[in-house]
């Protein structure tokens, strides 16, 4: 008898411990939604900026940006760079203390937007109009326009300008299509380095696809594509190179991604965004290399687009200083300054010209705006591609119509 | 295992050496491979990064630097996340000690209803394995109010169910005499508890602090699902992200290796101080 | 509990009255803090995340607030039948952990056991610096260690190197994902590529670990060897030595001494190596999250991770906390069969028989479980 109402009296006592603790104090999560009628919070609290840097170059320019804000703005504001930014805006999130500005890429717009955590603010920007109409679509999610876009870079060839000479190659064998690529490729292919070292994953083997007039997703997002023929037929090219030996993806080279491997000198040739400026002048500043725009392929040029934006938090005590904020660091001066830090492309229009005299060799970058496609930004498309570039890293040893057959199926999933 | 009584002593002939040799050979070279990987660590953090990359095998670098550990001490975030962990451990440690050997004695020698439902329970919440409370820790403590604090890296590890276990069956096992003695003469529990057990309690007590310290000082899921802030981040936080790495800044062994050195350094000290401790069998560790 | 024979009625009379009574609400107060603490942040979490497990909870605000429905077993089946990239994902954790465990379990157990017997023997010098050789890998973090071997499997580091010295190429370890048991094959045959379980295939469920996983089981091994050697170093110093001269006596071989004597009595302890060996490696996180993180191809992926990933990074918290119970419903399964065939078992009457002796018939001999003639140990 003894026993069985002790047994009781613990059950009891841990019910209770547990009801107070979960009905009593709320005050850790945020009561979820934030004001919806427009009006932003402002208080005096510092703000705080997270972003996903590339280098120390670009967390440096950020901090300086920034610092130079705060002083003049009068609000303080720290910059800390993220060791796994998604995880970390997920919690974040989640416990009711998020950062008040930080990185927000288009892949990781649905998910947040969907469950409140981001404020909408696009609207509310003085230079809305100034942003590319295509950056300005990526960031809209139920018809708001969430978030500032920050830059933008596209894809181009980087080429080893020594190793070309030392392959007796001239400025007239920079390939347009794609057979020319093969065989300069092949050229280029020695016993110390492969002819192109390319990321295995679908955010550079898509430029292929676009090429072949095709890519994961349609330009809204809204519907799967990436059982195309054309998908395919790039794939098969990709994997013909890769038996051929004259193409190797970074990590089958010992490097963590294309530019390294570029950098290391593994590679002659390799595919990457305008970031690579930054981390080749960071970490290799004596190689000498040259932009190229992609070749042609069966369906005209094509080259895929990245951007971030900035985005600010539903639950940020302080929004009137963040907006202000993100409009001086998408003003012109400030991007033309990143950009030159670490390489990306302003997303206001106006600062084009400026930057195109800024950076004359960097024009490929730019110039391949015209005909960019963007990456897949349904929600939960991120997975998706993840599962997708974990098949990739195989694509030598499978079969491209069985990768794309269980992407497409898996995307399908999502806009069902 | 013995060998003597029936055995008649021998002259070692010249099987039995060569059956010794083999034994010392086969653990010798087992030793080796247990203990080379950790010089090959300390070793690489003094070469730089083209010398670490050309020859992995070496214990002797082409030349020795220190500018890993330069950078690690002076350009990077280490001496807050050492500071840390430092912190955390200390405090864990010394609650544990505290707080399980309270309740270990109660469990051993009070009587109360309850006891052993709540002996009961404890063994249940030890089978609770660690994955399926990484999610909902972080939901109560954020509930709770002390996410990214000190107080959340610290008091949901204050007490542990196998420390628990581990003073109680060390009670048990001390005879009562002194207790009952105490008693007599008039003290309170907790007198009787702080001033004559728990003196008496040294051996498991050691156990508990040195399952306690390096439990606390290499704890990571906790510190991931409880902080968020770069100041609050500890050792074993702070060198998984310089293992997984950030874009441009190639692969940096030697610093990554100078990093995990370091944060091996104090557990190390204290296996070696207490060693005898820990690998005697007689003082109760979980045997279970 | 004894009872020391000094005034026993007085004490009890004592014990009964006054000091007992204070005992009781002290014994409270003493366990109070641990009653606390760990219903706080053990019981409390685990009730919590089985209702979010039922729920369809995103992330922001409590998860107890109205507007959360109970959506029922909606996350579960996700998992086990959706048919989606949940449900692959689910099985592709489970395949790499499975594999984890039937390698680095019985490997470790025969690591650690090997080693307790050799550094047991007494003719051994310098037995205190082989075990703290052996054991020292097991005070470190797993992060260092981690760390360490990302560096030692490099493509060219030194296990490559030492490899190259007896003349075999090393793969590039972390980041080779093909399964070690497939031998180099690309494909398999037709009716092992087509049929499925929980969405993988069955030539990849047959493949065994990666290569990079395979280098895990390595770390694993060479992390906990060494806790459970103290283990066994116990629990054989504890044995009656008597048996084993016995069994000399009798004519038993080194080998058959250890299999059919040493053995036999390590039961208990070989279950609480086994137990203890199962519950820590179908958590394995620390080491996927410093150091893969599911690369390459998705073959370091394991539940803990999943579930980590789920919750953190997706804001799929429902599936999350679903992956965990599942994982918890596995580990217990594990338990209970490990349990079940480590259990003593009946000896058979027929066998009974060969140990009575002629004159006294249905008297037994021989023990259960040691000094069997038979092959049975």
């Amino acid at each position: 008898m003894q026993r069985r109402t002790s047994r009781w009296l613990i059950a009891g006592a841990l019910a209770a411990s547990g009801a107070l603790a979960l009905t009593g104090c709320g005050s850790g999560f945020s009561s979820g939604g934030g004001d919806d009628s427009g009006a932003l919070t402002s208080s005096n609290k510092a703000l705080t900026v997270l972003i996903g840097s590339s280098g120390d170059a670009e967390t440096a320019a950020v901090k300086s940006a920034v610092a130079d804000w705060s002083s003049s703005s009068g609000t303080k504001a720290s910059v800390s760079a993220a060791s796994d930014l998604a995880q970390q805006l997920a919690q974040g999130f989640s416990s009711g203390k998020p950062a008040d500005v930080f990185y927000l890429s288009t892949d990781a717009l649905a998910g947040f937007a969907s469950n409140g955590s981001l404020l909408a603010y696009g609207d509310k920007l003085s230079n809305k109009g100034d942003f590319y109409p295509s950056l300005v679509k990526s960031f809209t999610y139920d018809n708001k326009f969430y978030c500032a876009p920050k830059d933008f870079s596209t894809l181009a060839l980087e080429i080893n300008t020594d190793m070309w000479k030392a392959a007796g190659l001239t400025d007239a064998d920079v390939p347009t299509t794609w057979d020319q690529l093969e065989s300069v490729a092949k050229k280029l292919t020695t016993a110390d380095h492969v002819g192109l070292g390319i990321g295995g994953e679908y955010a550079r083997v898509g430029a292929f696809m676009t090429q072949a007039g095709g890519n994961l997703m349609n330009a809204d997002s809204t519907k799967a594509t990436a059982d195309s023929k054309a998908n395919v037929t790039a794939l098969d090219y990709v994997k013909k190179l890769e038996n051929d030996g004259t193409l190797k993806f970074a990590k089958d080279l010992g490097a963590g991604w294309g530019g390294e491997a570029f950098g290391k000198g593994l590679a002659a040739m390799t595919i990457e965004g305008n970031w690579i400026t930054g981390g080749l002048q960071a970490d290799y500043p004596d190689l000498k290399y040259t932009i190229a725009p992609l070749p042609k392929g069966p369906a005209g040029a094509g080259t895929l687009q990245f951007t971030n934006c900035w985005g600010i938090a539903a639950d940020s005590p302080n929004q009137k200083a963040a907006l202000k904020l993100v409009e001086k660091l998408t003003s012109a001066d400030d991007q033309l300054a990143f950009s030159k830090a670490f390489g990306p492309m302003p997303s206001i229009q106006s600062a084009a010209s400026d930057w195109k005299k800024a950076n004359p060799t960097l024009v490929p970058f730019l110039d391949a705006a015209d005909y960019a496609k963007g990456v897949p930004t349904a929600k939960g498309a991120a997975d998706v591609v993840t599962d997708f570039n974990s098949k990739i890293e195989s694509l030598a040893t499978s079969d491209p119509k069985t990768i794309l057959e269980s992407a497409q199926k898996n995307l399908e999933a999502l806009v069902k | 295992m013995s060998t003597t009584t029936l055995r008649r002593r021998e002259n070692p002939s010249g099987r039995i050496i060569l059956g010794r040799s083999v034994l010392y050979a086969v653990l010798v070279v087992i030793a080796v491979i247990y203990i080379f990987p950790f010089l090959i660590d300390v070793a690489t953090s003094f070469k730089t990064e083209s010398d670490a990359a050309a020859d992995p095998l070496s214990l002797v670098p082409a030349t020795i630097t220190t500018a890993a550990y330069e950078k690690l001490f002076l350009n990077s975030d280490f001496p807050i996340w050492f500071k840390n962990s430092a912190i955390v451990t200390i405090v864990v440690t010394l609650g544990r000690v505290f707080f399980d050997s309270l309740a270990g004695y109660a469990l051993a020698r009070l009587h109360f209803r309850g006891r052993n439902a709540v002996f009961a329970g404890l063994i249940a919440v030890m089978s609770v394995p660690n994955v399926v409370l990484l999610i909902p820790k972080f939901l109560v403590i954020n509930q709770l109010g002390i996410y990214d604090s000190y107080a959340g890296m610290i008091i949901p590890l204050l007490t542990d169910a196998a420390g628990i276990f581990i003073m109680k069956n060390f009670f048990e096992s001390i005879p009562q005499s002194v207790e009952e003695q105490a008693r007599i003469d008039g003290a309170g529990t907790f007198r009787v508890f702080w001033s004559v057990v728990l003196p008496m309690a040294r051996p498991a007590l050691i156990t508990i602090i040195i399952l306690s310290f390096q439990g606390s000082w290499n704890e990571l899921s906790h510190f991931i699902i409880s902080t968020q802030s770069p100041d609050l981040t500890t050792l074993t936080k702070g060198v998984a992200s310089l293992a997984s790495g950030q874009l441009s800044q190639g692969t940096q062994y030697p610093l990554k290796l100078a990093a995990a050195a370091i944060m091996t350094i104090p557990v190390a000290i204290v296996f070696f101080v207490f060693q005898r401790r820990i690998t005697n069998s007689s003082d109760g560790s979980v045997k279970e | 509990m004894t009872t020391i024979p000094r005034q026993p009625r007085l004490s009890e009379r004592r014990r009964a009255s006054g000091i007992r009574r204070g005992e009781a609400a002290s014994g409270w107060l003493f366990t109070a803090p641990m009653l606390v603490l760990l219903g706080l942040f053990l019981v409390v979490p685990v009730l919590m995340a089985l209702w979010v497990s039922f729920s369809d909870w995103s992330g922001r605000g409590s998860p107890f607030a109205g507007s959360v429905g109970f959506v029922g077993f909606d996350n579960y089946s996700a998992l086990l039948s959706g048919g989606g990239l949940a449900e692959q994902d689910f099985g592709t954790a489970l395949k790499n952990n499975a594999w984890y465990v039937v390698l680095v379990v019985p490997l470790q157990t025969a690591v650690a056991l090997f080693l307790a017997v050799m550094v047991n023997r007494q003719i051994l010098k310098g037995r205190g610096f082989f075990r703290t050789a052996f054991y020292f890998p097991s005070v470190t973090s797993s992060v260092a260690i981690t760390v360490l071997w990302l560096f030692l499997f490099n493509s060219t580091g030194a296990v490559n190197k030492l490899l190259s010295f007896v003349g075999v190429t090393g793969p590039n370890w972390f980041n080779d994902p093909a399964g070690i048991f497939h031998f180099g094959a690309t494909t398999g045959p037709a009716f092992l590529e087509n049929s499925t379980a929980l969405g993988i295939p069955l030539w990849d469920w047959l493949g065994g670990p990666s290569v990079a996983m395979s280098a895990f089981v390595l770390l694993a091994i060479f992390t906990t060897s060494g806790t459970f050697m103290l283990l066994f170093i116990a629990a054989l110093q504890n044995l009656n030595s008597e048996v084993f001269e016995a069994a000399e006596m009798d004519g038993a071989s080194g080998w058959q001494r250890f299999w059919r004597v040493t053995l036999p009595q390590l039961r208990p302890t070989l279950f609480t190596v086994l137990t203890l060996g199962l519950i820590g490696c179908w958590q394995v996180f620390d080491q996927i999250y410093t150091g893969t993180k599911g690369a390459p191809g998705k073959t370091t992926l394991t539940p803990a991770y999943l579930s980590y990933q789920a919750a953190f990074q997706d804001q799929q918290w429902g599936q999350g906390a679903a992956i965990a119970f599942l994982l918890f419903v596995i580990i217990v399964l594990f338990t209970l069969l490990q349990r079940w065939v480590l259990s003593e078992k009946k000896v058979s009457n027929r066998r009974l028989r060969a140990y009575r002796l002629p004159e006294t018939e249905g008297s037994v001999v021989a023990p259960t479980g040691s000094l069997r003639k038979d092959d049975r140990s």
